[in-house]
């Protein structure tokens, strides 16, 4: 219903532009009546009213547009000439046409005022004579009346609006039947006229039919044309007005004056309506774009040959205008698809015992300050497994990556760019590009796409999109004495990191930062550094203030100066001259008048290669192994000597720094340099492992450890970069005192230090040992099918003077258990054949080991796996690659046993 | 023909003024001295609170607002190569300038007198004129003492390829 009040509403307003422009233009005719161009005009607005208002179930206005046109045809052929009778009669039927379109804009009615009527049938015989070819007597005779009334179509004198009212009731009600039966029969009309003897008649109706309409109801305007432009200059000023309200209410507080607060406090009210109101002007509901559509599903139904049914809803729904643009094409595209790979053909369908006809259903509504729009299709669904397949087939992901993928996450494969899964491309769809554009274009103005899907029940694409791109909530960040605006919508929370808790956490790798946030990397960017600007001077003391942001999927963290407050900005767009700068969204106005710059969170992120696919090109990139049973983790490559690769587990490595080569010191045969107050060892990797030795610099770059309670560095050459890949160590070729073994990353091979060994070959005593105080070593049996992992445990466990034996999976150490003696089990959680929990409940539920402490290990730090592990029955549970917590809970559970075992 | 008609002329001397001379918006940059049509200028403003904008252009100085539009606000002498150094605790003025469209705010030293100068004595402007890239020159105009160098009005405007 709400869409077809809309095109009457359109309808009317078109109606009432085109009879003003009908009252010139029969002037002129009148003036001209050789005027062809003229007359062909008037019959086409003529000829779209009668359209319309047939398609409505307007029966007098149509009737009375019908028998207009058919004079107009005539003198469009030039059959007849325009007399003064003609031109009369015609405006008059453009008189009651107005006061019919008037009356149906209040009442939504026809009049039905029998004096419509009679018109009609005025008319009609008039045209039926025009148009037999008699005009000069036949007119002349019926038209007196008419005439001598004719001037008066302008002037609605009040006497003769009276007339009719009176007259009306007697009026015979053959006319109204006749009038009735014409309508859609006009031929049927012509038997009955003869019967109605043209004399007589006339003079009786014709007086009531020559006075213009019943008291018609005034024609007022509805509707407007505006300029946007004036729109949006008025929306300028209504926040101009805002801010000098601002400064007047400021100003009366100062002053503090009753009457003057009075007055600005009145002001206030209707400077915030007035701004609303100019915020409606922009926005036009989405059926706008709707409409369009029962056209295009049609066509591509048809070509696709399949039956689709469309259903519209929320028609109504607002939004702002330059929405409205934008998600013309997106939601074109997803149609195209949900015909073309959703909806069954219907035989397939009638196969499915679903029905022939498939259902479209676009949908509109707000929900929580945003506007949600569903495309829903009942057709095939997506199925996970073929778009695994497919990214497979596309050299997009490896097997095991596809296999590894939530269904979810799965389906989110189709916005990558590139991806299509119909299974032949057809002219409509299927060449793959299409989603990410979706996708893109989406997000670009702060919206998200969700897709739900379950095979052979359907599809549902959800977009969400901000109400309007004009006014969005912001957060106000400072750096470097200006303000910078960060739409909400890409804001995950907010860090405020202690100078303390920024020396423990936030590690610094070549030029890049990383902050561990409960358990993730997340990498750090600095705004002032984004920007160009000097860095902040003094400020370190104060610690850092982080903006979590999400660009996409990414997440990363944005170092500012100051974080200000919530509000809701202006979006203002960029001048040409600064168009082209990727960081800036656009520019908007804050309280004081000044103007700021809006953030562009995903033109940042992708200046700084953290776009959302980033982790995945770099995983193809990198030729290294993906096993898929590995878990990812951040590597630092490095180099001590040029060409000769290392790396080492992020996670290991507390910060990096540079020293000068003066600031390295010599003390009793060892090397030192000072390091926030204290004398730091120096490590030379070259005299631990056959490697090439590290040339002498100017500078060098230092890995610092933080184990034990103690700082101790190893000094390097280069620090190449920060990779986040799983990798597949080869043991074979370099294992040995001080490595773990090999893998090739980005076509180099790539030597990974076992760190822990080389510390405890610098100095056997730098760690602790944890079973000093007993006679014997603890015997540790470790569970961990990551050889990788598993070195870097076995070392450390080993360096702390501990007995390790390893094995890579849950059942071997069930079978190990059964025959040799261990004091502590430390193992992974996930493995091939027995998991860890598995093992747990194993040793757990046996009287013979039960006893025995377990630590599970794990690179995810979930409270879920925590829980879980709990249930199972572990002593502790701890991340893997902290030496300092993992040794503490062994030393702990070790006590424990101990004193139980006494 | 003119010539012959001298006594004529006088009756129709204030439209041929207007005629024949163009007016300009004059200002300063250091000692160096310009001018733009009159027609070409929206408006003059002082201290507009500027923001600036970082990793712009070097010319762009940064935004400012004019009751509620935001406009890009170009140094003068950075955009058209001069040497300049700006006194101590200058406040730029800003000649608000262009196309209806997307103006541009100009900011300038020194905001001089509206003069009109005869369209006769508008030349074009010379291959080389000291300090300044001629591509922003349209026209120079020698007055009694110094030169008006004539601005490109729409190049200062466009976005520069370099």
């Amino acid at each position: 219903m709400g869409m077809e009040q809309d095109i009457l509403k359109d309808f009317l307003s078109e109606a009432k532009e085109n009879l003003e422009l009908l009252d010139q233009q029969f002037v002129e005719l009148e003036q001209d009546p050789e005027n062809a161009e003229l007359i062909k005009s008037i019959f086409r607005t003529i000829h779209t009213i009668k359209g319309t208002s047939g398609f409505f179930g307007f029966t007098t206005l149509e009737a009375i547009a019908h028998f207009a046109e058919d004079i107009l045809s005539k003198l469009r052929d030039g059959v007849i000439k325009v007399t003064e009778d003609i031109a009369t009669m015609l405006l008059k039927a453009v008189d009651y046409i107005k006061a019919i379109v008037a009356s149906l804009e209040q009442t939504g009615k026809e009049p039905t005022d029998l004096v419509y009527l009679d018109f009609v049938v005025d008319l009609r015989n008039f045209a039926e004579k025009v148009t037999k070819g008699q005009p000069a007597t036949a007119s002349s005779k019926s038209t007196p009346p008419p005439k001598a009334a004719a001037p008066a179509p302008e002037p609605k004198t009040e006497s003769q609006a009276a007339t009719p009212e009176t007259l009306a009731p007697e009026t015979p009600p053959l006319e109204a039947q006749a009038a009735a039966v014409f309508k859609p029969q006009p031929e049927q009309a012509a038997t009955h006229e003869p019967k109605a003897p043209e004399p007589p008649a006339p003079s009786e109706t014709k007086q009531p039919a020559a006075g213009p309409p019943p008291a018609a109801p005034q024609m007022t305007e509805t509707h407007v044309r505006v300029d946007v432009q004036l729109l949006d200059n008025l929306m300028n000023l209504a926040g101009e007005l805002v801010l000098s309200r601002n400064r007047l209410a400021q100003l009366a507080g100062y002053i503090n004056n009753p009457e003057l607060m009075a007055a600005n406090q009145h002001m206030s009210l209707i400077v915030t309506e007035l701004q609303e109101q100019i915020m409606k002007t922009r926005m036009q509901p989405i059926g706008n774009v709707f409409n369009k559509f029962p056209r295009i599903v049609r066509d591509l139904a048809k070509n696709a040959q399949k039956q689709v049914q469309l259903h519209i809803e929320g028609a109504e729904t607002e939004l702002d205008r330059s929405i409205i643009e934008v998600i013309k094409d997106p939601l074109t595209h997803m149609v195209r698809n949900s015909i073309d790979h959703g909806i069954e053909a219907p035989e397939i369908r009638v196969q499915k015992d679903k029905d022939p006809v498939g259902t479209l259903t676009m949908r509109a509504y707000h929900e929580g300050g945003q506007v949600i729009i569903e495309i829903e299709d009942d057709g095939a669904g997506i199925d996970p497994n073929k778009i695994r397949r497919k990214a497979v087939e596309k050299g997009l992901l490896t097997a095991e990556q596809a296999n590894a993928l939530s269904d979810r996450d799965a389906l989110l494969l189709i916005f990558q760019p590139g991806f299509s899964t119909a299974e032949k491309v057809t002219n409509i769809s299927g060449r793959g590009v299409g989603m990410d554009v979706v996708k893109t274009n989406i997000e670009k103005i702060g919206g998200t796409v969700e897709l739900q899907s379950t095979v052979n029940m359907g599809s549902v694409v959800k977009i969400k999109i901000p109400l309007t791109l004009a006014i969005i909530p912001a957060l106000i960040v400072r750096c470097a004495e200006e303000r910078y605006a960060i739409p909400q919508v890409n804001l995950v929370e907010l860090v405020h990191l202690s100078p303390e808790a920024v020396s423990r956490d936030v590690q610094l790798i070549g030029n890049a930062e990383f902050y561990r946030l409960r358990g993730q990397i997340l990498p750090l960017v600095r705004l002032r550094e984004v920007l160009h600007l000097p860095a902040e001077t003094g400020n370190e003391e104060s610690g850092l203030e982080i903006v979590v942001l999400n660009s996409g999927e990414r997440q990363f963290g944005l170092v500012v100066d100051n974080i200000n407050d919530s509000e809701e900005i202006v979006v203002k767009p960029l001048g040409r001259h600064l168009k082209h700068l990727r960081c800036y969204a656009g520019t908007t106005l804050m309280g004081d008048g000044r103007a700021a710059l809006i953030l562009d969170i995903v033109g940042i992120a992708s200046m700084l290669h953290l776009k959302a696919d980033e982790a995945l090109k770099k995983a193809k990139a990198a030729t290294a192994v993906a096993t898929g049973e590995e878990e990812k983790q951040f590597l630092l490559l490095f180099t001590v000597a040029p060409d000769e690769f290392f790396a080492i587990p992020l996670a290991l490595v507390n910060r990096l720094d540079k020293i000068n080569i003066h600031q390295l010191e010599h003390v009793a045969g060892k090397e030192v340099v000072q390091y926030r107050n204290r004398s730091m060892p120096i490590i030379r990797l070259e005299n631990y492992l056959p490697i090439a030795p590290l040339p002498e610099q100017d500078e060098y770059n230092l890995l610092v450890f933080h184990v034990n309670g103690r700082d101790i560095a190893c000094l390097v050459s280069k620090i190449e970069d920060s990779i986040n890949i799983s990798v597949n160590i080869e043991e074979e070729n370099f294992k040995q005192e001080g490595m773990i073994g090999s893998a090739i990353i980005k076509d180099r091979t790539t030597i990974f230090l076992d760190i822990y060994q080389i510390i405890n070959t610098y100095d056997p005593n730098f760690f602790a040992k944890i079973t000093e105080t007993e006679s014997m070593a603890a015997q540790v049996l470790l569970a961990e099918d990551s050889n990788f992992y598993r070195n870097i445990l076995t070392s450390y466990l080993n360096a702390a003077g501990l007995n390790v034996t390893a094995v890579e999976d849950g059942q071997k150490a069930w079978e190990l258990l059964q025959n040799e003696h261990f004091d502590i089990v430390i193992t992974d959680i996930e493995m091939p054949n027995m998991t860890g929990l598995e093992l747990t409940r194993k040793i757990k539920e046996d009287p013979a080991t039960r006893d025995l402490p377990v630590i599970a290990v794990t690179s995810l730090s979930g409270e879920e796996d925590r829980k879980r592990g709990i249930q199972a029955g572990v002593d502790d549970y701890q991340p893997k690659l902290d030496r300092d917590l993992v040794l503490r809970a062994v030393e702990r559970l070790l006590k424990i046993r101990l004193q139980n075992a006494a | 023909m003119t010539e012959n008609l001298p006594v004529q002329s006088q009756t129709t001397d204030v439209a041929v003024a207007s005629d024949t001379t163009t007016q300009f918006i004059t200002f300063y940059m250091g000692k160096h001295f310009f001018g733009m049509p009159i027609d070409l200028v929206i408006e003059i403003n002082k201290n507009l609170n500027i923001t600036s904008t970082p990793l712009a252009p070097d010319y762009v100085l940064g935004v400012v607002n004019l009751r509620g539009h935001i406009l890009t606000a170009i140094h003068l002498a950075r955009r058209i190569g001069l040497d300049y150094t700006p006194p101590e605790g200058i406040a730029f003025h800003n000649i608000i300038m262009g196309n209806r469209e997307e103006p541009i705010s100009l900011l300038v030293e020194r905001i001089g007198d509206v003069i009109s100068v005869p369209t006769a004595d508008i030349e074009p402007p010379p291959d080389l004129l000291a300090g300044i890239d001629i591509r922003y020159v349209k026209n120079v105009c020698k007055l009694p003492g110094k030169l008006l160098v004539i601005m490109n009005t729409d190049a200062l405007q466009s976005v520069s390829n370099n």
